[in-house]
């Protein structure tokens, strides 16, 4: 996968948090970046652009990042989904992962883990 | 480490008011420490040698050392350690409210002296951060109010971490007080559930917010926008997700947190009574409230 030809969905409520992720992800290159504000939001933009790449917050408002996950997962069990929350607990960790995400990133994020996660998951595929 | 209990040290005990300080504290970053007041803090000299060496480097072109030296009141190999040692910050504070005319040299070597004694700092541990320190300066900050809950400590703890680690160290905690409302300003809430539950505000002014999320983002914003209270909220939700990681780790237990929301209402009625933990800093007050359902 390229990043400069791939498409990469952020789901976060807090335009804070999705303006920080788009600028470390712009270091690496100039991917198409989609926005959702919740996990209801997510579900739908994901089946309206079916992103390569989904960034996940876990706390927030209509529908959780744990729910959305499970729901991506139904339309395509393959789908790359980064989770990016402040409560990295190990129970949290664990039902994102068994839901179905690729990864987990602990808040506040750093520029070197995002980079280093998103070539990880590029290299997997 | 702990420059910030020394201001609120300084404030309880009525050696500066609030405005004093504010202004100490503006200044504090451009400030450079001075020989003299590490040979008071050390206990090399007292403050009345300091004073006179002072006084002598008027008549004199030379260095402080020099003349202490010649005075009789350090030896050069203390010269050279007091360089060497690095000092605790809130000396500084203490040197610019000195310089102010706020204090003198006499007053804040027994200030140091004080301070020091009431929260039980020894000199090996001022410069490094100890969990037992933060702790006991937590507890006289809130009057050593024996209804306080574990947890509410160890909230106030990282709390008082996480404004160190995303904000800025160069701030003040205020007396904390136990209130039943509360008039808001921009405000965020954020509730943590499960075994406990804690409501929790964080709330300032406008021109405060523009200059914290500044600070917290690392960007320059002019205006109170979108980005400004998402901040807020950002600042709000990284403290409770640690405090919960925290908890989990320490102790098993699961707790989660809602998403963070303005709050609307101009002023915050409680039925619980709720910790009011503020903050000084250069840009202005920052307010933490947390009540315990």
């Amino acid at each position: 996968m390229d990043i400069n030809t791939s498409k990469i969905l952020i789901t976060d409520d807090s335009i804070l948090a999705r303006k920080q992720l788009k600028d470390i992800i712009l270091t690496m290159g100039n991917p198409t970046f989609i926005e959702a504000v919740d996990g209801a939001d997510c579900v739908e933009k994901y089946k309206e652009y079916s992103p390569d790449i989904i960034f996940l917050d876990i706390v927030m408002p209509k529908k959780d990042g744990n729910t959305a996950i499970r729901e991506i997962m139904d339309i395509n069990p393959n789908a790359l989904i980064i989770i990016c929350s402040s409560i990295g607990t190990k129970s949290q960790l664990k039902s994102a992962l068994e839901s179905g995400a690729t990864e987990f990133i602990q808040k506040p994020i750093s520029k070197e883990q995002v980079i280093e996660t998103i070539t990880k998951v590029i290299k997997g595929r | 480490m702990y420059t910030q209990f020394f201001g609120n040290y300084l404030l309880s005990h009525s050696y500066v008011t609030q405005d004093q300080l504010f202004s100490a504290m503006q200044r504090e970053a451009d400030a450079r420490m001075r020989l003299g007041t590490l040979a008071i803090n050390s206990g090399f000299m007292t403050a009345q040698e300091v004073d006179e060496v002072i006084i002598a480097q008027t008549h004199e072109s030379k260095k402080f050392g020099e003349i202490a030296v010649e005075c009789g009141y350090l030896t050069e190999e203390q010269v050279m350690d007091l360089l060497r040692e690095q000092s605790p910050d809130f000396l500084l504070l203490g040197q610019v409210l000195v310089d102010d005319g706020i204090i003198t040299n006499s007053d804040l070597e027994n200030i140091i002296a004080d301070y020091r004694s009431e929260n039980e700092i020894l000199d090996f541990d001022i410069t490094s951060d100890n969990h037992e320190i933060i702790r006991r300066l937590i507890e006289n900050l809130f009057n050593q109010d024996s209804t306080m809950t574990i947890e509410s400590k160890s909230y106030f703890e990282l709390l008082f971490n996480d404004f160190v680690r995303f904000v800025g160290e160069d701030f003040t905690p205020l007396p904390a007080d136990k209130i039943k409302a509360f008039p808001v300003d921009k405000c965020i809430r954020q509730e943590i559930q499960g075994n406990y539950q804690i409501r929790s505000f964080i709330s300032m002014d406008e021109e405060t917010a523009i200059a914290f999320a500044s600070r917290y983002v690392g960007d320059t914003f002019t205006e109170y926008d979108e980005y400004v209270q998402a901040s807020l909220e950002d600042f709000l939700n990284l403290h409770n997700g640690l405090f919960i990681v925290n908890i989990s780790n320490d102790s098993s237990i699961e707790l989660t947190i809602t998403a963070p929301e303005l709050v609307e209402d101009p002023i915050l009625d409680f039925d619980n009574p709720v910790y009011h933990f503020q903050v000084l800093y250069s840009f202005g007050i920052v307010h933490f409230l947390i009540e315990l359902v």
